[in-house]
């Protein structure tokens, strides 16, 4: 029993805040002009070019702030050799996608099932999960059009209680509440120090997070 | 408890066989269903592309929404078997089997039939009433 990752995405289909816990592989960085907001995740954010191509994010906090672990910088246009110490992470994480493809096809998926299940039941019903041999993906979707993704163990149970409770607490005072946080500005994502403790916290907390 | 349909889709996304059952869920064309059906197929492949958890996942077994879910079954040789049922259905992975049973009986060893082609096949249409008429009492 576990919890693996939170998308929210906007009315804009973009995501705009990202966080993982006891994910297997991480994501790999965003592409540059992947159409990624800032503020999303600092983690995946997009490398830039000039310094450090490929190297492997680390994260060893519990609150996901990247830390980079070599200074080793690649001339630009030079093919990118994997360097030694990382040959491990990069076999690991050879099928993993970048983040902002990732955070599409998450997106396409929930909102093609969205529409589905709508479809399907004539009336305005929601989506509210699925489930494969893996994981479990839920859906809450809130009135102004905000879209909470959460993956967990495919045996537990439905977390929309969960995510209404995220909604109702961190998002409000940390996102809303903010006037530092630019909501529905279609460029910036809602990521902010405390609101990621606060997101952290509360997840940390529930029983089906486990040990 | 309420078994409203059953689909089958073959390895190319197509819909081979589309049947209702019990009334609950919105009465749709043909074209919609191959729409649907097609969909279905496309999220099948990408959800097992998504997963966070370490080794390799399968498609998405179960779609639930408010009040029915989707549960799919993909044989070795690629062909899903979908069934829609209220969500308090347990036996929906036993009808599927069943399902599956008839199919191969009734379909794949009927010389008339042509592989990934609609089925239309009395004798599966009278197996799949028993095992469904089973599921339903």
């Amino acid at each position: 029993m576990t919890i693996y990752s939170l998308y929210i995405y906007d009315r804009h289909c973009a995501c705009v805040y990202y966080h993982d816990w006891h994910r297997a592989k991480r994501p790999k960085p965003a592409n540059e002009g992947g159409g990624l907001y800032n503020a999303v995740n600092r983690g995946v954010a997009p490398q830039s070019s000039e310094s450090s191509v490929q190297t492997t994010p680390t994260f060893n906090s519990p609150r996901n702030t990247l830390s980079l672990n070599t200074g080793h910088v690649v001339a630009v246009g030079e093919p990118t050799t994997p360097l030694p110490q990382q040959t491990e992470h990069e076999v690991s994480k050879s099928n993993a996608l970048p983040f902002d493809e990732e955070a599409k096809l998450v997106y396409g998926v929930v909102i093609s099932l969205r529409n589905m299940v709508k479809k399907l039941s004539g009336r305005d019903e929601l989506f509210t999960s699925y489930r494969t041999s893996a994981y479990r993906l839920h859906l809450l979707e809130t009135v102004s059009g905000y879209k909470f993704v959460m993956l967990s163990d495919p045996n537990t149970d439905n977390l929309r209680f969960v995510m209404r409770q995220l909604y109702n607490g961190p998002f409000i005072d940390y996102a809303v509440r903010n006037p530092l946080v630019p909501m529905d500005s279609r460029e910036q994502g809602i990521d902010n120090d405390y609101f990621r403790a606060a997101t952290d916290r509360f997840i940390r907390g529930l029983s089906v997070f486990g040990p | 408890m309420a078994i409203f349909g059953l689909w089958i889709i073959n390895k190319a996304g197509g819909l081979v066989y589309q049947r209702n059952f019990a009334e609950g869920l919105a009465p749709l064309t043909s074209n919609e269903y191959l729409v649907l059906a097609g969909t279905l197929h496309g999220i099948h492949a990408i959800t097992s592309r998504i997963s966070p958890a370490a080794g390799s996942s399968s498609g998405a077994q179960v779609i639930e929404g408010e009040t029915f879910k989707m549960t799919i079954m993909l044989t070795a040789t690629g062909t899903k078997f979908v069934l829609l049922t209220s969500l308090a259905e347990t036996t929906a992975d036993v009808i599927l089997q069943k399902v599956y049973e008839a199919y191969s009986d009734a379909v794949m060893k009927n010389p008339f039939h042509t592989p990934e082609m609609p089925i239309r096949s009395e004798g599966f249409e009278t197996r799949v009433t028993t095992v469904i008429g089973i599921g339903q009492s």
